[in-house]
């Protein structure tokens, strides 16, 4: 074989490796500087001179036009509490307790950041929704169906993920967002 | 065998460096670069340097990725090779509203809420190095020409969006010729 047509091989094979390898791992839930806490993660450099490639790329991907984590963080689980990935024929409890921000809500999509057709147009609930027990605990339901109570529908997507906004975040949720508390996402059954 | 292979793959490992760094650098321009095109039509006005103020989010309608249905958004596509872009931001009572400024980067250049006013207007100069923002206006320095101003308000149920779009469609962006601002 002729040396030019080797270098040519492999300068083809590097070049078209290299775009694969990227978009894979921007596509991907692999992590560059990410927090993770629970089921949720975040970044906390997004949308600043500090942020790496890897993660300005999936940040503009996931969340383009995210606001930096003085403002607000932003907190996405694709699984529940134990790990298994979220199913829309399943039925989740959200359960949690005052968040240290000045607002909070918590939307559900699918893909890369998508809101998911249903009967009823929700797509999100706001902190000010659930009701709070003497304590401040609260509770809302996803699920595929109608409940009592406060009720985020999946809209049967295969798959979904949530996302935790909180806005003006204060203590251990902007400076230490890992050992934050935050809510836990439990699952009740699936149909 | 061996040999004449060793080298090629070499150069070939390179040029898989290259192309994996050069698509991470790539991806926020060329993204942000089909957003502004997509935002900038958002109500058909297609233009730069003015806002359009979109409804709400909703299934049908996601003019961006993951967009909050709580959130009422107004964007200005903005383009400084036409001159400093003045941003107006009328102020709304009693909630959350901000004013970014990204760059063609994805960069935040600013965010200014209602903390940061104290509740009053906000009132932004977007402009490029060597050039002075006019009276009254804070100056905010980009590294590229074009770029989105976008402001959230919140809204605490949806019944609320038609008063809250008569206030925030009083906000303004808007190009000033440089050569007026250094008379």
């Amino acid at each position: 074989m002729k040396p030019w047509l080797r270098y040519s091989i492999c300068i083809l094979l590097g070049l078209g490796g290299g775009t694969a390898l990227a978009v894979s791992q921007v596509r991907s839930d692999y992590a560059d500087k990410q927090v993770k806490n629970g089921p949720w993660s975040a970044n906390t450099d997004q949308g600043t001179a500090k942020a790496s490639a890897m993660t300005r790329a999936k940040v503009a991907l996931n969340g383009l036009l995210a606001l930096p984590a003085k403002e607000a963080m932003y907190f996405i689980s694709r699984t529940d509490s134990d790990g298994a990935l979220l199913d829309g024929k399943c039925t989740y409890k959200v359960s949690g307790g005052e968040l240290d921000a000045r607002w909070w809500s918590i939307t559900l999509y699918k893909g890369e950041g998508w809101l998911v057709k249903n009967a009823a147009n929700r797509w999100s609930v706001g902190g000010n929704a659930p009701v709070r027990d003497e304590k401040g605990h609260w509770t809302f339901t996803v699920a595929p169906e109608k409940v009592d109570g406060v009720w985020l529908p999946t809209g049967r997507t295969p798959r979904f993920d949530l996302t935790l906004r909180t806005y003006h975040p204060r203590g251990s949720l902007l400076n230490d967002p890992a050992k934050a508390k935050l809510p836990t996402i439990t699952k009740e059954s699936c149909a | 065998m061996t040999r004449n292979w060793l080298i090629p793959i070499i150069v070939g490992l390179i040029a898989l460096a290259v192309a994996w760094q050069g698509t991470l650098v790539a991806t926020p321009y060329v993204l942000m670069s089909a957003a502004m095109k997509r935002i900038g039509n958002a109500d058909g006005n297609g233009r730069a340097n003015v806002f359009a103020f979109g409804p709400m989010a909703t299934a049908d309608r996601q003019p961006i990725v993951r967009p909050s249905p709580d959130l009422v958004y107004s964007s200005c596509v903005f383009d400084l090779s036409q001159g400093v872009v003045l941003v107006d931001v009328e102020p709304v009572p009693e909630r959350y509203w901000s004013i970014s400024i990204f760059d063609a980067r994805t960069d935040v250049a600013a965010v200014r809420s209602d903390r940061d006013t104290g509740g009053k207007a906000a009132r932004l100069a977007l402009l490029r190095d060597g050039q002075k923002a006019p009276a009254g206006y804070e100056a905010v320095e980009l590294g590229y020409d074009r770029g989105i101003a976008l402001i959230r308000i919140l809204l605490s149920d949806p019944s609320e969006f038609e008063q809250i779009d008569a206030i925030r469609r009083k906000s303004k962006c808007r190009t000033v010729d440089a050569k007026l601002l250094e008379k």
